[in-house]
């Protein structure tokens, strides 16, 4: 399933694609684009919907993520709680190196789970 | 729920005596319009990256003080560092304050007391009449701040202001803080605003610090 979030605050065509597939037990997650205020409450709801899983087991792809902000290390946040909640797994991969560095210096990348590759990344969420 | 605001208000109450616990008022001052600038990113009102703040939403909140320091914001055109939007607000936080305290009694929270001091000078406290909220908060963050649990943002942001503010104290035993330094200065950094809030209070104690030392 694909659906597009195309954000309207701060210039047509800057959007973020949020994608899903099945990897066995593990739902593979693809964000791409942009991640800030404008496609933060459409990445939500698309979360609030895979976190259906019992327990949730998320493996989410970054390697199409341009661009992220405070709002969106947020929605992370908030799917990251929901999912140790819910007592399931979270792993990131495919970070661009910006987006890393975002990770690094906000200590995002201390408690979340980031696994070099898809292949990692299932097999850690598993 | 109270806003940041006014829970760093309340927080920096002393809770026996009323009067604002021992903080520089510089220091104070950075984190309440700090606390502004993150309840209007929760709100999803200005939004920001490792360079800029920006406003993204200049629709009013239906909160005057919060629409007031985002009104200000908007002015400034231009997106602004976080640290200078902080610093933008900080000429506000003595009104923020008021504010927060006349809510915080308005909402049976805290008492008003009016008095004079060696029957001169007036004084006014502020005795906590019901510290449920206070309660609440501190045990939310006592339970992230001892485990590993993954914080919300909303307790990313109090932890942030409140370590700033070094009122750890008020949470945490000194046994406790100092088993979770590590922990807290992780999750402190998971705000990137409240990071402009950490260093801007840091430069001010480092300021009072060498201003008051000896020169040999």
């Amino acid at each position: 399933m694909l659906t597009t979030a195309r954000g309207g605050n701060r210039g047509a065509g800057l959007a973020m694609d949020f994608a899903q597939e099945q990897a066995g037990d593990v739902t593979v997650v693809r964000l791409a684009g942009r991640l800030d205020s404008s496609t933060a409450p459409p990445a939500e709801s698309s979360f609030a919907r895979v976190l259906d899983g019992d327990p949730p087991r998320l493996a989410i792809d970054l390697s199409g993520l341009e661009y992220i902000s405070s709002a969106g290390l947020r929605v992370l946040l908030v799917v990251a709680k929901k999912v140790q909640q819910a007592k399931g797994k979270v792993v990131l991969f495919g970070l661009l190196p910006n987006v890393r560095e975002v990770f690094a210096i906000s200590g995002f990348d201390k408690i979340l789970t980031i696994q070099a590759d898809a292949a990692a990344a299932v097999a850690a969420a598993r | 729920m109270l806003g940041f605001v006014e829970e760093m208000v309340l927080l920096q109450l002393d809770e026996t005596q009323g009067g604002l616990v021992d903080l520089p008022r510089s220091a104070a001052d950075i984190v309440l319009a700090g606390a502004a600038v993150m309840e209007l990113a929760l709100l999803n009102r200005v939004d920001s990256d490792l360079e800029r703040l920006f406003v993204v939403d200049a629709a009013p909140t239906g909160d005057d003080m919060l629409d007031g320091a985002l009104h200000e914001l908007a002015a400034e055109g231009a997106a602004l560092t976080a640290i200078a939007a902080i610093e933008r607000l900080t000429v506000n936080a003595e009104k923020y304050r008021q504010e927060a305290l006349r809510r915080l009694v308005a909402n049976g929270i805290l008492r008003e007391e009016n008095g004079r001091h060696f029957w001169v000078f007036r004084t006014r406290r502020y005795p906590v009449i019901d510290d449920r909220e206070q309660r609440e908060v501190k045990g939310r963050l006592r339970q992230i701040l001892l485990t590993d649990e993954i914080p919300d943002p909303r307790d990313v942001v109090l932890i942030c202001l409140i370590e700033a503010c070094e009122l750890l104290g008020l949470v945490l035993a000194a046994d406790e803080i100092a088993r979770t330094k590590t922990r807290v200065a992780e999750l402190s950094r998971l705000d990137l605003i409240g990071q402009a809030v950490t260093r801007a209070v840091a430069e001010i104690r480092f300021m009072i610090r060498h201003s008051s030392a000896p020169v040999f």
